[in-house]
């Protein structure tokens, strides 16, 4: 399913004395398939334009259309049901939603809203629950028994048992240690390559944009200041540090060699790309250079 | 839940927000007191027009207050209605089986109307202009006499800061975990009473365990920095008691001798 907003805008508590605008002038389309990064500082808007995403909050202006449905802000909260259904949304820190007494009947939880009986909601919980790598002898387990990382893992598959056809993820490595972070983005790497989801990533993590998405979008101030590649988007650090943004560690590694005189024909994104780059400028260069 | 103005705080610099938390306190229980005083249109529009003259001091504009006003409109309503429907005396003016509307009755709604609203928007005065904490303070301050009777005031206003403190912290987790859980496909507020009692359930679990894993780590970090019970505490915000305060009770006074006056 594709994702287009048209100008849309979001104000809080709109016609009260404490309303406050949050977003503004929205224009994004989101390929179906795509891996998209939302990237932007606190406060830039992002969690509320994930919560447009499945109709948890329907703009004050503009249009949105996710699939066949479009949102504006006439549409009935009724029927915004069955975009729920379609577009799962992995909050930051999803394992507070935790409540059921066994991991298995909490992640059965969605399917069982939706209409599904209990025991085929429990065979989609499990096939689930393999999928984020979680061991079947923790099924019967209170989830809060678990550690934080599997409590992560659960809540995850508590929303992919809704089998959305879009996946939004916010933050979903906050608070994870580096070993937890890798493992979790891999697994969301491979969801998106082998299941065909689109996924919309919230992150604070340039290396993640730079490593996983095709698709980079960077807000401020409740607005839209950057979207393309990442490839596009970093290939201007500056712009980046100018809006007190991070760029991925190796845009700024060879940002720093660029001002010591080295030159590359592409800004490299990834580690690899690095490496590469660096092998073929040092060989052509001679080792007498690379000490400097 | 923004609905809930009372206990919503709004930050400012007027010659109310500035008076001793506790002389608000005082005096806007003494205010409630006095308002079953009036009795007659003279009385309520002398306390109407101090009550707006109060607000007006306050520099919060009249909308707060009038928000405030509107989680009670249907308690008000129906203890009007009741007034008005049910007493008699003087001229009727209609009357079908027991319920009638009498000149008395409706002269009655209206003073039930007033005092409704006059003790809404002075307590949503003290409310808005007053932190919660500095609530927490007054009170604490004001029940220390309780001490000579083993009275725990210090644990009191602690637990009283900590529960004022975690409002809208709480109020804000809730909002979280109800969009997580609409967004598994819980329907709040939809459907028949069971359906809506069990769409609870998701919601309170995951407050309850959140309140007590913060409820730890609170406890861990008060201790870890020294806090042994109020004895011998010394206070970082120091209640003052300036002229203002004084002012404020003289003002209150001759509010008092002008209602005695007016009343019948």
């Amino acid at each position: 399913m594709a994702i287009k907003f048209n100008e849309v805008a979001f104000t809080y508590q709109k016609g009260t004395p404490f309303e406050s605008q949050a977003l503004h002038d929205i224009n994004l389309e989101i390929e179906d398939g795509s891996f998209t990064a939302i990237v932007g500082h606190t406060g830039s808007g992002k969690s509320t334009l994930l919560q447009h995403l499945n109709g948890l909050l329907k703009p004050t202006e503009g249009e949105i259309q996710i699939g066949e449905q479009i949102i504006t802000p006439e549409t009935p909260n009724k029927a915004l049901n069955n975009l729920r259904k379609q577009v799962g949304i992995v909050f930051q820190f999803p394992e507070a939603q935790l409540f059921e007494e066994t991991v298995i009947k909490d992640v059965a939880f969605a399917p069982k809203n939706f209409g599904k009986t209990e025991s085929e909601a429990e065979a989609i919980a499990a096939k689930m629950l393999q999928l984020v790598g979680l061991p079947e002898s923790i099924y019967q387990q209170s989830p809060f028994d678990l550690s934080g990382g599997q409590m992560r893992r659960v809540a995850i598959a508590g929303i992919l048992a809704m089998e959305p056809k879009i996946l939004v993820l916010d933050e979903p490595t906050a608070g994870l240690d580096p070993r937890g972070r890798v493992d979790m983005m891999a697994m969301f790497e491979e969801l998106h390559r082998e299941q065909n989801l689109t996924i919309i990533l919230v992150t604070h993590q340039m290396d993640d944009v730079a490593n996983y998405a095709d698709h980079a979008i960077i807000m401020s101030k409740g607005t839209i200041i950057k979207s393309g590649t990442p490839r596009a988007v970093f290939s201007e650090p500056d712009f980046l540090l100018n809006n007190h943004l991070n760029v991925p560690t190796t845009t700024l590694f060879s940002k720093k060699l660029t001002e010591k005189g080295f030159s590359f024909a592409n800004m490299p994104l990834t580690e690899a790309e690095l490496a590469d780059d660096l092998v073929a400028l040092l060989s052509r260069k001679g080792g007498h250079d690379a000490n400097e | 839940m923004n609905k809930l103005i009372l206990g919503r705080y709004i930050a400012g610099d007027s010659l109310i927000h500035r008076l001793d938390p506790r002389a608000k306190l005082v005096l806007s229980f003494y205010f409630v007191g006095i308002i079953f005083m009036a009795n007659n249109w003279q009385s309520f529009s002398m306390l109407l027009i101090f009550t707006l003259g109060c607000i007006l001091a306050s520099k919060i504009s009249l909308s707060f207050f009038l928000k405030g006003v509107r989680p009670l409109i249907w308690l008000i309503i129906f203890t009007v209605a009741l007034q008005m429907l049910f007493s008699s005396g003087g001229q009727m003016y209609w009357h079908w089986g027991i319920f009638k509307i009498s000149e008395f009755g409706v002269t009655n709604g209206l003073y039930i109307f007033c005092r409704f609203i006059l003790i809404i928007f002075m307590s949503t005065l003290l409310t808005l202009s007053t932190a919660p904490l500095q609530l927490a303070d007054a009170i604490e301050s004001l029940l220390k006499p309780l001490k000579a009777i083993k009275f725990p005031v210090y644990e009191i206003a602690l637990m009283l800061s900590i529960a004022l403190r975690f409002v809208p912290t709480l109020m804000d987790e809730t909002a979280k975990i109800m969009n997580a859980q609409r967004a598994r496909g819980v329907n709040f507020g939809q459907g028949s009473l069971i359906k809506q009692m069990q769409s609870i359930i998701p919601l309170l679990i995951p407050l309850f365990v959140s309140s007590f894993n913060r409820a730890e780590d609170l406890a861990i970090a008060m201790e870890s920095r020294g806090y042994q019970g109020g004895e011998g505490r010394t206070k970082y915000r120091v209640l003052k008691w300036q002229t203002t305060d004084t002012m404020a009770f003289v003002l209150f006074a001759v509010v008092t001798v002008a209602l005695v006056y007016l009343k019948n």
